[in-house]
């Protein structure tokens, strides 16, 4: 697998909304506030509005990601970016993230796969990219490291 | 980012269901009638009834949507689908793996993510396909 780094995104998530207990396992929605991103080819914000993961704990405690955020860059455009993702690890470690501790990211499995939309010609080339991401999870919200798949 | 093989998954498909022009574009269903799937940790047979839903979009590109069982030479049923995107222009054919299954034996897959570069043989669909570590 060659890749390339694109970006790293830092998102901020605010208080969770627990949904709880549905029939695919338990979902809880984390709204994004805010972020940024940068990268050789892109950088900007995160628009606070329609930016969110949508988290659901399955029954085996893998818990599946669903990310999707817009991107505003520096110079005026959108990118609508969604990525799904899994995250899981030792009993103690998924403890300690889910208290805002500091965890070191190689002692559990925090993947994602993102895809990008956009209608700005500048930024063409992420609708014609498919992306796999490692995730850091810190108390502020994670940190992607996204490379496009060569 | 660092990867592992998987498998390598080869495919059969019968005639391409031209569904045509819809909102999203123009979309072909290429049905699976077969193949097979080999690497060290799994192997064995596509099963017939999967299929890959094809939408050819307005930059060129096209959207792929597969999925597809996959039977272990143990017996073991695997769903995988994988959403992906082929550019021809640009020689770019990347998918997105996943796999859901109930055998104890096989529960790795349904923790990771893969990725999968794809090529068209004349015999079929190939794709090479390895797990994100």
């Amino acid at each position: 697998m060659n890749t390339r780094l694109l970006m790293m995104l830092h998102v901020n998530v605010t208080t969770p909304q627990n949904v709880g207990a549905v029939p695919h396992g338990t979902r809880r929605i984390a709204p994004i506030s805010g972020g940024v991103f940068e990268g050789t080819r892109l950088r900007g914000t995160v628009l606070p509005g329609g930016s969110a993961d949508w988290l659901l704990r399955r029954a085996d405690d893998v818990l599946e990601m669903d990310l999707r955020v817009t991107l505003r860059t520096h110079d005026g455009a959108l990118i609508s970016m969604r990525s799904f993702g899994l995250r899981h690890g030792p009993p103690d470690v998924i403890a300690a993230i889910g208290r805002g501790e500091p965890v070191n990211p190689a002692t559990y499995y925090f993947r994602t796969t993102p895809r990008f939309q956009t209608a700005h010609p500048a930024y063409g080339f992420l609708n014609r990219l498919v992306a796999v991401a490692s995730g850091d999870r810190r108390a502020e919200g994670p940190i992607y490291t996204i490379h496009e798949l060569l | 980012m660092n990867s592992q093989p998987l498998m390598l998954l080869r495919l059969t498909t019968s005639p391409t269901e031209e569904v045509g022009a819809t909102p999203h574009g123009t979309l072909s269903i290429f049905p699976v009638t077969g193949g097979s799937f080999e690497g060290e940790r799994l192997r064995g047979k596509v099963l017939a009834g999967g299929g890959d839903w094809v939408t050819g979009k307005a930059d060129e590109t096209l959207e792929l949507d597969l999925r597809v069982t996959l039977e272990t030479d143990d017996g073991a049923l695997i769903y995988m689908t994988f959403t992906g995107l082929r550019d021809d222009a640009h020689h770019y054919f990347r998918t997105l793996p996943r796999f859901e299954t109930a055998a104890s034996k096989y529960a790795f897959l349904n923790r990771l993510l893969a990725v999968g570069i794809g090529e068209i043989r004349t015999e079929g669909p190939v794709h090479i396909i390895e797990e994100i570590l």
